[in-house]
């Protein structure tokens, strides 16, 4: 009765997992007093914490396998490297190397490296050395890399363009 | 469902397995602000944060806390965390505790978490009749 009443002290104190109750660290600090031939209790291993994901904190991505057929709404960055048949309007957005979007893009910065056929309206426009575009871009600020390909109009945009459709400009 | 997807194509919804030793495929992340009118379609994995209506075709869907999805969805998993008005087609289908789900849950396996809120059918069916599924059935009233 008595060592089993001991058993169960080791186990409330030893919260760390030891194989061996000497040689172990964890053990020693949780129990000072010299090792005394007690036996070990079946210690099961503490679960892995689950990984801490900042799950609704920062961008949108679609991944290379994804493939969306409809309209994009972010107030937050999104990351393009599938494809998209349809409108995307975010805050900054990025079209990677790959990527291919059918439809208009709408937001302060849009970043691309891959396809985009439709329009681009936003702030700032970057075409990378490996973009394809095949329509107009609207922009306030635009570099484009040398190897980037455009097909379309390329032309400042006057009205506020800060992610909303605007207007015809004209 | 879109055009598209409804077209005379014999093509199976649910994806493929894929190989074991294959490269894991990125999973795509659709942040807590970000909202999707449309189809999902995708091989790999897909995190929704925000808010989707439409179809998804994915090999594993994970609809997480605050997150929600109005639509039916085909997938091999399915784990759901947040909230999903629709159909699900799935062979393992997981419901976190924070679910809140209506509907109905076509399965093989399913666990269902305390405090869930179920508002659904579960009707069972074999491995195959999700391996042979090509059109979703029509929705009864």
């Amino acid at each position: 009765m008595s060592m089993f009443n001991r058993n169960e002290k080791e186990t409330g104190t030893g919260a760390a997992v030891g194989e061996k109750p000497s040689d172990a660290p964890a053990s020693v600090a949780a129990a000072p007093k010299p090792a005394q031939p007690v036996v070990q209790p079946v210690v099961q291993p503490a679960p892995e914490p689950a990984p801490v994901r900042s799950g609704n904190a920062g961008p949108s991505v679609i991944s290379k396998a994804l493939k969306i057929t409809g309209q994009l709404e972010s107030t937050e960055d999104i990351r393009i490297d599938g494809e998209v048949e349809g409108d995307i309007h975010g805050v900054s957005v990025t079209v990677g190397n790959g990527a291919k979007v059918k439809g208009s893009v709408y937001g302060q910065t849009v970043e691309l490296s891959g396809t985009i056929e439709g329009k681009i309206e936003a702030k700032k426009v970057v075409l990378t050395s490996t973009a394809h575009m095949a329509g107009d871009v609207i922009h306030q600020d635009i570099k484009i890399e040398s190897g980037a390909y455009i097909d379309g109009h390329c032309r400042p945009g006057t009205n506020k363009l800060d992610g909303k459709p605007a207007g015809k400009p004209n | 469902m879109g055009t598209a997807m409804s077209a005379a194509q014999a093509r199976l919804l649910l994806k493929p397995p894929r190989a074991e030793g294959g490269t894991p495929l990125s999973a795509s992340h659709l942040s807590q602000s970000l909202t999707v009118k449309g189809d999902l379609d995708s091989d790999g994995e897909v995190h929704i944060h925000g808010n989707v209506s439409g179809l998804v075709l994915v090999d594993r869907l994970v609809v997480e806390v605050g997150g929600s999805l109005d639509g039916d969805v085909v997938a091999r998993d399915v784990h759901i965390e947040g909230r999903m008005t629709g159909r699900i087609f799935a062979l393992n289908v997981t419901l976190e505790s924070a679910a809140e789900v209506s509907g109905r849950i076509f399965h093989n396996t399913i666990s269902v978490a305390k405090g869930a809120r179920i508002d659904a059918r579960m009707p069972w069916r074999p491995p195959s009749y999700f391996e042979t599924l090509e059109q979703l059935p029509e929705v009864r009233q």
